[in-house]
């Protein structure tokens, strides 16, 4: 079927992506459940960027380890930590997934750290066939491997809680797996990608892995029809991560998250705060974060800072690692000017 | 007759029936409509009228004043899930319980009337499907996707609804209209812009089931492609919930017969020591009545009319 050329705006709206325009900028004020302590006048959040060439083990674990000690993540130690990977669903011949070798170094690290319990949790969205899935990511083996549980959060028990944004429609009452609500320590590890109807998912779009299936459907249909933007900053509002980690090493360019092909960028993304993580990562992608309508709504709404003076940048410079994605042309707008 | 093993299945279910009468997807953990269903029309199978009967009553409590059926007593929202339900109340023979939740699902209605014309050229345009056909979506007044809309089917087909029924017709044509040019079915998205998307072998075992509950022809295209589909899948790693909905479609095309019996040795070899096949409440049910009663699911051809 060949079609007539369309906007971005015409396709978002066809498959009932809400306005963007329905979320409060107060919303979090005072309903967020786990607020963040570092919103006082001029705060600086810390990212570390490392450079990381390969997949190899070692190369990992000492990435993780720097990255780490240059930031400020939680204390792990006798926590229930939850990590969430991104499994959005598994090709031979492309980087959907993040590294399960970035994660296993992660388990180690944790471990070092006395971590009391971990789990690997995540809901894949599209492909309701997780086993399937886990198997061929490497992740079932894995963690057999490092006995460590892992959790298909789309069958996961799960109680509704209330959505922080009291102008809420769809999600008013959201409807989460019981593992994420019970972690002590919730780490995102997220891949760079492009994203054929947000621009970019990083960490922030990540969660939409953590909303049970059973009750909103493969793909998670439900989010979309309340709107990208809006679902993503409504459930990092009511759910915190308290630490991010990007997987650069390889991520992928063009039309992701799933149909795009590998882009080499060689570098881990760090940080305490998911919004600060994303915009560094994003510009290490050759785009601008405040073009990207859900960072620019999460910032609206005081998850954390986009802007550079905000932000402390660790490690390697943005500059040294800047690799522009390729982007589809109704992203084209998000480019970052150069230098 | 039933082999040891399969009574194994069984009772590993029965050891895991939560005290409100349901099973969760794994054992100790909450109860919803999905693994309860599969779970009471396994023990039913078998015989087990008792515990069938306290499944029965758990559904009973999921079924809400418009018919709707929840994933759970407490939810108040009508869930894809109820598919699940409807096999139940058929094969258990709650009547009342079936009709109401039969008129249900056939008003449990996807986004297709929100659409505007626009918006169905549009998606026509970079997504290849036609947004204007009806099926089921997995929540209310979502967009319909290709494996409620077939589970659905396979349900009201069971329970007698006749195919000329419009919901059955459109439902079918969703289907069509949804497969991946290279043959199969994925969540429902045949292509997005210019990439063609993949089929992935859950989504096309469940879409060619539905298809043979409909008594679509096995030597059109859409069977044959996926069928072709399916038999490459199956020449590789597959899971156990995709290997028993595969069982269930070999059974169910007269062209697959050659292959049933080393399928389904395959499928019975990934039974665990514990009667369970992966500890999956569900998995175990729909394993077992995929071996020993698929008519519990679909009219099998020259097995149960």
């Amino acid at each position: 079927m060949k079609g007539e050329p369309m906007t971005r705006r015409e396709l978002i709206r066809a498959l009932g992506t809400a306005a963007l325009s329905a979320f409060p900028a107060a919303a979090f004020t005072a309903g967020r459940r786990q607020p963040e302590k570092r919103q006082a006048a001029g705060p600086i959040l810390r990212v570390a960027l490392i450079p990381c060439s390969d997949y190899e083990p070692k190369s990992l674990l000492e990435a993780i380890r720097a990255g780490w000690r240059l930031t400020r993540p939680p204390d792990v130690n006798s926590k229930r930590v939850v990590i969430k990977p991104n499994i959005a669903d598994f090709a031979a011949n492309r980087p959907i997934h993040t590294h399960v070798r970035l994660v296993e170094a992660l388990i180690l690290h944790l471990r070092e750290l006395g971590a009391r319990e971990i789990l690997l949790a995540e809901g894949p969205p599209q492909n309701r066939d997780s086993e399937w899935l886990f198997q061929q990511c490497g992740f079932e083996a894995m963690a057999r491997h490092r006995s460590v549980p892992l959790i298909d959060l789309n069958y996961d028990n799960i109680r509704s809680i209330k959505n922080v944004n009291p102008r809420a429609t769809l999600l008013r009452d959201l409807y989460l797996p019981e593992t994420i609500l019970s972690a002590e320590v919730l780490i995102s590890v997220a891949k760079m990608k492009t994203h054929k109807l947000a621009g970019i998912t990083l960490s922030l779009k990540n969660m939409f892995g953590i909303v049970p299936g059973i009750k909103y459907g493969w793909p998670k249909n439900t989010l979309h029809w309340n709107g990208i933007p809006q679902s993503i900053c409504e459930i990092n509002g009511t759910i915190k991560t308290h630490y991010s980690i990007v997987d650069g090493v390889v991520g992928m360019e063009g039309h992701g998250p799933i149909m795009g092909t590998a882009k080499k960028t060689g570098v881990i993304v760090m940080g305490d705060n998911a919004l600060s993580v994303d915009a560094t990562a994003a510009r290490i992608m050759g785009i601008d974060p405040a073009r990207v309508d859900y960072l620019a709504m999460a910032q609206r709404i005081k998850l954390g800072f986009l802007r550079r003076e905000n932000i402390d940048v660790t490690g390697e410079r943005i500059e040294n690692v800047r690799t522009d994605y390729v982007l589809d042309s109704e992203f084209s707008f998000l480019r970052a000017p150069n230098g | 007759m039933m082999s040891p093993s399969l009574s194994k299945a069984l009772d590993f279910i029965r050891a895991n029936q939560n005290s409100d009468g349901g099973w969760g997807y794994r054992p100790r953990c909450q109860s919803f409509t999905e693994p309860t269903g599969f779970c009471a029309l396994a023990l039913f199978s078998g015989g087990d009228k008792t515990a069938a009967g306290r499944a029965l009553d758990f559904l009973k409590a999921c079924q809400k004043d418009n018919g709707a059926i929840s994933l759970d007593p407490k939810d108040t929202e009508g869930s894809w899930m109820a598919y699940a339900a409807l096999l139940a109340f058929h094969a258990l023979g709650a009547a009342s319980e079936e009709r109401r939740l039969k008129d249900w699902i056939l008003s449990f209605k996807d986004a297709s009337d929100r659409f505007t014309p626009a918006d169905i050229k549009a998606i026509a345009a970079t997504l290849h499907y036609d947004a204007s056909i009806p099926g089921w979506p997995w929540t209310p007044n979502t967009t319909a996707w290709v494996e409620p809309t077939a589970l659905f089917l396979i349900a009201l087909i069971r329970a007698g609804t006749p195919l000329t029924q419009d919901r059955i017709r459109s439902g079918i044509s969703l289907i069509l209209d949804r497969k991946v040019r290279s043959g199969g079915w994925n969540f429902g998205n045949p292509a997005s812009m210019s990439h063609k998307l993949e089929a992935s072998l859950m989504s096309t075992a469940i879409a060619l089931a539905a298809l043979a509950a409909a008594g679509y022809p096995e030597n059109r295209p859409p069977v044959e492609d996926g069928l072709r589909f399916l038999g490459r899948c199956l020449a590789g790693e597959v899971s156990t919930a995709s290997l028993g909905w595969c069982l269930l479609v070999l059974k169910s095309f007269s062209s697959e017969a050659s292959r049933v019996q080393g399928i389904a040795a395959r499928l019975a070899g990934l039974q665990a020591a514990d009667g369970s096949f992966r500890r999956n409440l569900f998995e175990t049910a729909l394993a077992f009545l995929v071996l020993v009663d698929p008519g519990a699911l679909l009219r099998i051809p020259g097995r149960n009319g």
